[in-house]
């Protein structure tokens, strides 16, 4: 879920010499085998964890496939589950292949055992939709190497050849005709110890798409029945021996330091063991143990204390959105895409039609609030996180202690929603102070205003649309300017330190502002504002789309598809501007057709865009509704959707929407639809009720009643579409968010002719 | 101390009248499938049954259920013994992230045992007090739909079963 995720998945390299270095097989302690994998990252400041060893292009593993003589099989992630569906679609991916059923394989998440551990760290962030995307191929070969390691074991011991044994169904069978053994079986778990003393083979032929058992055809969820009974362990579920519950006092405004505190009134109450404060460049405030949650929380709202003015006092809205429209106005920053000369389109434009967008902070409001164990020893410092980035993670607990990278183990833990939250690491800072001081294991668990109050945002921005009409009363230009804070600078402090985990910590200030220098250029452009923007699917002979850097000083972060959250609804709001403006002539075409035949560039686009339009019975809305359609193009995946909807009582009712999606081959068509759904009613969240507002640098809502999420009664009913594809699998968790809000506002304009140019979306 | 009977089960705790129940049952009877998500009674991952009626127990204080009945989503089945509700859930497919399912589950249990054959608008008003940030709604509906038309099916066969009988 990162902003510079947007590129084509990492590939493997396609000679056989670096395609071995990505599989390693290891014999283990009781006869065991092990495949160590190396997958590439999906958001590295590095080329997805390829470091460079004694001049030597080396991978590091980040994904283990063991097989123990007792036949269990399991395969160890280092990338973490938040509801998307990772732990399904990669084990589907491995079962293919290795021949064995999807259910018998048992998934982890690395960092528990000392076996899994890197000695060298490349940066893994779980998000930018792209875990099944970017393993497609490599977590295939790793099975089929497997299988054909243990073929090859079995072949050995009954004296015939490789191609005389099929594997099937976690065993290998015998197949070689008249063979005395013909038909007879022996399982993985017995061929292990045999397999691991075999070298990978170099060459690894996977299978026709016709052949395929599980992708795209297995339906079930692995982690359901642990859901569903509340067995599955979350990062607030973690207990440790004699693990006492800690709070933390926060400033309004996150970058205000510590006046005074006064713990006189609570360090009698009963329960609580310390009273502290913390200042570290990473976690600022107060601290409370206690023996109970309950009786730390309590004091809590007892505490005396205050913070110093910052910055930030004089900051709100309106200072904000000046300071992006003053920005914007005397540069217009860094040019992102330039097609034909847009300064004479418009100049020679019979018709200009111009917008001002004003998009809002939004909070990530994980039903798991930010949460964290920490154990701090002598001999080193052990974290229990429900993070998305284990190794930032490492990073942020070295800043907020005396501990070096090398002593801080890292477990991760099911996460209770992710969206981009848990990439920025202030929870585990915090705990591994608290920990470090405290002398004990101990859980933090921020409360919900806590967790709304200090989030990091997906940014706020500002956008500036003219479309240029020529003579004929077609759309001859397109200018797109913006300004807004990136996200890249508020986690670079944490990402450009895990990338060089012998560096010593002193080294971390210099490591965050080499990082900062080198966006877009050793790392990718900074797209958190632009993404969706700049890539613009019509058909326009002069586009033009400037991006302007401009901070608020309000904490931001990545938001459930980022950049293309606001994109998608700026771009195909004005595109809707445009198909309904009188001075456009459109020859009667209507807002899907106007569409379709501006992305003749798109062929995949225009199928997406079509079966949505057929499958919602375009121009025939349900009942008292009016109908909106939007498509755009998000980490790989083309999206389009419709949206019925019906105003009552001055009310947005939205009661259908019909999705349809291209993400080209399906791992698992049920998690597809399931993103999908999820994706709709998360952004319909957004469209219907997301603002954060800003009043002296400080976040002004607390809890679900200021900050509604959407509710069962308030939900649509969902239909999912999927395009047959055999190109390369794109992201599904991300790309459902971005049409939604802009199909909605289109449905509410063909009823009131009202065009939005703010969200929520608000009724005039 | 506070007498508590949870799942069936009769416990004394010596603990502050004022704890609310979620963190007694999760912090000292160590049954952590209920989640904190709001401590406000806004969002329902913390539904547990007192009496077999759903309650949003992050603000209901231990002294206020002392010596009645709690049962939790640990009581309601196991992952060897599956309630019906838990069975429908897997089969739909329900869980994402799965924070908030204990407290729909719950929620969906108690409709369940007091409205055999919902309807959709009954599904929501039972339902509307738990929050799923993930967007699980449509498959929760269905799968509350699919447990009442299962039930009326065995129900119709255990009929058609006694009067071949007779």
């Amino acid at each position: 879920m990162t902003s510079f995720s947007v590129k084509e998945p990492t590939t493997a390299p396609s000679t056989n010499i670096a395609r071995r270095n990505f599989l390693k097989a290891t014999s283990i302690g009781t006869g065991g085998l092990m495949i160590s994998i190396a997958l590439p990252g999906c958001a590295t400041l590095k080329n997805g964890g390829l470091t460079q060893a004694n001049g030597e292009e080396q991978w590091n593993s980040n994904a283990w496939l063991r097989i123990d003589s007792d036949n269990s099989i399991h395969f160890v992630l280092d990338r973490v589950e938040m509801g998307q569906g990772t732990y399904t679609g990669m084990t589907s991916l491995l079962a293919e292949e290795l021949e064995a059923d999807p259910e018998k394989i048992e998934v982890s998440f690395a960092g528990v055992d000392s076996i899994y551990r890197n000695t060298i760290y490349g940066i893994q962030i779980t998000g930018g939709s792209t875990s099944v995307a970017s393993s497609w191929q490599i977590v295939r070969e790793a099975g089929a190497a497997t299988r054909m390691m243990l073929i090859k074991a079995a072949a050995n011991t009954w004296g015939i050849k490789d191609s005389e044994c099929i594997a099937e169904n976690g065993a290998v069978i015998n197949k070689s005709n008249g063979h005395k053994q013909l038909n007879q079986q022996i399982s993985f778990g017995q061929l292990a110890a045999i397999a691991a003393t075999y070298s990978v083979p170099s060459d690894i032929p996977l299978k026709d798409k016709a052949d395929f058992k599980v992708i795209g055809k297995y339906n079930k969820r692995l982690d359901a029945i642990k859901k569903a009974t509340g067995t599955a362990d979350y990062g607030i579920d973690t207990d440790l021996p004699g693990m006492k519950y800690a709070v933390f006092s926060r400033a309004g405004r996150w970058d205000s330091q510590i006046k005074n505190f006064d713990a006189s009134n609570i360090e009698n109450m009963p329960g609580i063991e310390q009273v502290f404060a913390i200042n570290k460049p990473n976690a600022i405030g107060i601290a409370i143990v206690a023996k109970s949650y309950w009786q730390a929380r309590k004091a809590q709202q007892v505490l005396q204390v205050e913070f110093h003015e910052s910055e930030l006092n004089n900051v709100d809205d309106a200072s904000i959105f000046a300071q992006y429209k003053k920005d914007l106005a005397e540069d217009s920053g860094k040019n992102v895409r330039s097609e034909g000369d847009i300064e004479e389109a418009l100049t020679n434009a019979e018709h200009t039609i111009s917008a001002e967008f004003e998009m809002p902070f939004l909070a990530h409001s994980t039903l798991e609030p930010q949460n964290c164990s920490a154990w701090a020893k002598p001999d080193g410092l052990e974290i229990w996180a429900p993070t998305q980035s284990p190794d930032m993670a490492q990073v942020a607990a070295a800043k907020a202690t005396d501990y070096s990278l090398s002593d801080i183990k890292v477990n991760t833990t099911f996460i209770g929603g992710g969206f981009g939250r848990r990439i920025n690491q202030d929870f585990v800072a915090e705990a591994a102070a608290i920990s470090e001081i405290s002398q004990q294991p101990i859980k933090l668990i921020w409360s919900r205003e806590e967790d709304t109050q200090r989030d990091w945002y997906r940014p706020s921005s500002y956008h500036k649309l003219s479309a240029s009409i020529d003579k004929a009363g077609n759309v001859s230009g397109w200018n797109h300017q913006m300004a807004g804070s990136g996200v890249f600078n508020y986690f670079v402090g944490d990402a450009a330190p895990a990338q060089y985990p012998f560096a010593p910590k002193f080294m971390f200030g210099l490591l965050e502002s080499a990082g900062k220098m080198g966006e877009g250029i050793i790392a990718p452009a900074d797209g958190s504002i632009f993404e969706g923007a700049e890539a613009l699917p019509y058909d326009f002979d002069n586009i033009n789309v400037d991006y302007k850097k401009s901070d608020s000083g309000i904490l931001v972060g990545n938001w459930r598809s980022v950049g293309y959250s606001h994109n998608g609804f700026i771009v195909e709001t004005f595109i809707e501007q445009l198909a309904r403006a009188e001075q456009v002539k459109s020859l009667d075409k209507d807002s899907y057709q106007f569409r379709y035949d501006l992305l003749n560039k798109h062929p995949r686009a225009q199928a997406v865009l079509k079966l949505a339009a057929e499958k919602a019975q375009w121009g025939n809305p349900l009942t008292g509704c009016t109908q909106g359609i939007s498509i755009h193009k998000s980490f790989g995946t083309w999206v389009a959707e419709v949206a019925d909807v019906l105003i009552e009582n001055n009310q947005i009712k939205v009661k259908r929407i019909v999705c349809v999606v291209d993400c080209g081959q399906v791992v698992n068509p049920d998690v597809v639809v399931a993103q999908m759904e999820g994706g709709i009613i998360f952004a319909l969240t957004a469209a219907l009720y997301g603002e954060i507002t800003i009043k002296e640098g400080i976040p002004q809502q607390t809890n679900f009643h200021d900050y509604q999420l959407l509710r069962m009664n308030e939900a649509p009913q969902i239909d999912v579409h999927i395009i047959e594809s055999d190109e390369k699998p794109t992201g599904v968790g991300e790309p459902g968010v971005p049409p939604l809000a802009s199909a909605v506002a289109n449905a509410i304009t063909a009823k009131t002719g009202q065009y939005f140019y703010k969200l929520p979306l608000k009724l005039e | 101390m506070i007498k508590l009977t949870v799942n069936g089960i009769e416990h004394s705790l010596d603990v502050e009248a004022d704890t609310p129940l979620l963190w007694v049952v999760r912090d000292f009877l160590d049954l952590k499938g209920s989640k904190f998500g709001c401590g406000a009674g806004l969002c329902g991952a913390c539904t547990m049954h007192l009496n077999g009626s759903p309650i949003r127990t992050c603000i209901t204080p231990i002294s206020a259920v002392a010596g009645q009945a709690i049962t939790t989503i640990e009581g309601i089945g196991n992952p060897t013994s599956l309630s019906s509700v838990q069975q429908a859930w897997i089969e739909h497919n329900v869980p994402q992230c799965g924070y908030c399912q204990s407290g729909q589950i719950m929620s969906a249990t108690a409709l369940l045992a007091n409205n055999s054959k919902p309807s959709d608008q009954d599904i929501d008003n039972a339902m509307s007090g738990n929050i799923c940030r993930c967007g699980t709604y449509p498959r929760i509906k269905a799968a509350i739909h699919s447990v009442a038309n299962n039930q009326a099916t065995k129900n119709s066969e255990l009929f058609t079963n006694i009067m071949e009988a007779k």
